[in-house]
């Protein structure tokens, strides 16, 4: 599957929190920016459906919705 | 897009033998065609007749209602689903949809990446439940491989999950030694399977013993 | 994604799958399966036929007798008989419905519309079978108002249907 480049700048804060994403998710930082783009373009297509996303906490029921722009 | 064809092979049960088929990364308008043309019509017919000999629903082929011009309309122009087909002798003998933004639930693979299955079906003159012997055998294989192989590619560690039709509990447990994590109250019972990095390294083992 | 194994081993795979019917994912995302059936097997039918099943077990513990008794009475299969009365969705045999008219004494074209085996139903006797269906309920003995809801049922369906079905 042909691949394309790109660079990518991030701040320190960034990378470090790449770094511990890359190991919590067993990922490569790579594998962790492109999950990160399918689970955005797959939110914000929903989203613009007139879907809502939201957490709900298991404890309580309660829901909360994640304001997204 | 590029779509990647594997040559694959099925066994044909009548002779026996093995023959060609392909595993390609895509379902494209000839596999809807297939399935609206091919599939359908003896979808239908069989569940009429097990209507009309008063079969209980819960033994009816479990996916006989399934659009799939539907299902890969949902997934038009995202990137996290992704299409799999095996087509034998031009028509095509099984589909896959996938998702990529699956989670693990098994104890260790908690919060970690795994491809998902979304839907997995083969033609009916494949299948097992529909009174006649079926005419090749490996289709729903060949596709489980692919979504092993997808999530090795996408580094994901071979990491799988799905929600088991009834019917295959036994070959996902037995066969295929993937995780049971029980039935999932979420949907509707079905029973959730998971095939952790080790498992499916053995799966995907190229050696030629099982 | 290509994936290249030898043709031994897809076949030693294809081979484990044995009796199964490898599948996978939600039933039910899709729309109804009623939707994709011709008119014979939707929910309008399914109305008349909980009206059928229940007039039938309702007419059998009218006479006392079991399911066995009947099936022996009418000729007929007691396994289907207990279908019947059971399950809905079951579409009977027309020659079962015919022995049933013939036991009961009731029209034969008017049990074959409310078994769903008629092209068509007659829109009063849906409303009157759904009526009945609702005023009965399967008990150990019919209470005098099932029993008035049978009797009255009972004469529509003894009436002589001077229309044709096409």
């Amino acid at each position: 599957m042909p691949k394309r480049t790109m660079t990518l700048n991030l701040t320190d804060a960034e990378m470090g929190a790449l770094e511990r994403l890359s190991v919590r998710k067993d990922l490569t930082k790579t594998a962790v920016i492109r999950q990160a783009l399918r689970l955005y373009q797959t939110v914000d297509s929903r989203i613009e459906k007139g879907e809502k996303l939201l957490f709900e906490n298991d404890a309580t029921k309660e829901k909360a919705e994640l304001m997204l722009l | 897009m590029t779509r990647s064809v594997s040559h694959i092979y099925l066994l044909e049960v009548a002779t026996g033998v093995g023959v060609e088929a392909e595993l390609r990364d895509c379902i494209e308008e000839a596999q809807l065609i297939d399935w609206q043309t091919k599939w359908q019509p003896i979808l239908i017919a069989a569940i009429k007749d097990l209507s009309r000999r008063g079969v209980a629903r819960a033994q009816w082929p479990q996916s006989w209602h399934w659009d799939w011009r539907a299902k890969i309309a949902q997934m038009e122009g995202l990137i996290a689903f992704k299409g799999f087909s095996v087509i034998c002798a031009d028509v095509t003998q099984g589909l896959m949809r996938v998702d990529l933004n699956g989670l693990g639930r098994a104890p260790g693979q908690e919060g970690k990446p795994l491809v998902y299955v979304d839907y997995l079906e083969v033609a009916p003159w494949n299948r097992m439940d529909m009174g006649q012997t079926p005419r090749y055998k490996g289709v729903g294989t060949a596709l489980l491989s692919a979504a092993v192989a997808l999530s090795v590619e996408e580094d994901f560690r071979g990491r799988i999950g799905l929600h088991s039709l009834p019917q295959a509990d036994r070959f996902y447990r037995d066969r295929c030694n993937m995780i049971d994590l029980g039935p999932d109250s979420g949907v509707q019972g079905l029973r959730y399977f998971e095939m952790t990095p080790e498992q499916a390294r053995i799966f995907l083992k190229e050696e030629d013993e099982v | 994604m290509r994936l290249e194994r030898s043709k031994k081993w897809w076949l030693a795979r294809a081979r484990l799958e044995a009796d199964t019917t490898i599948g996978a994912g939600l039933l039910a995302r899709d729309p109804e399966p009623e939707e994709d059936l011709e008119p014979s097997v939707t929910t309008a039918v399914e109305e008349t036929r909980i009206a059928f099943g229940r007039f039938i077990r309702l007419m059998r513990r009218r006479r006392g007798v079991s399911v066995e008794q009947l099936a022996t009475e009418a000729d007929l299969d007691a396994r289907e008989l207990l279908i019947i009365e059971d399950d809905v969705h079951y579409l009977p045999e027309p020659r079962t419905v015919f022995r049933l008219a013939l036991t009961f004494r009731v029209s034969q074209q008017l049990l074959m519309q409310l078994a769903g085996l008629a092209v068509a139903c007659d829109p009063q006797l849906r409303r009157e079978a759904v009526r009945f269906a609702a005023r009965s309920e399967p008990v150990q003995r019919l209470t005098p108002e099932q029993n008035a809801a049978l009797e009255a049922f009972v004469a529509v369906l003894s009436q002589q249907d001077p229309k044709k079905v096409t």
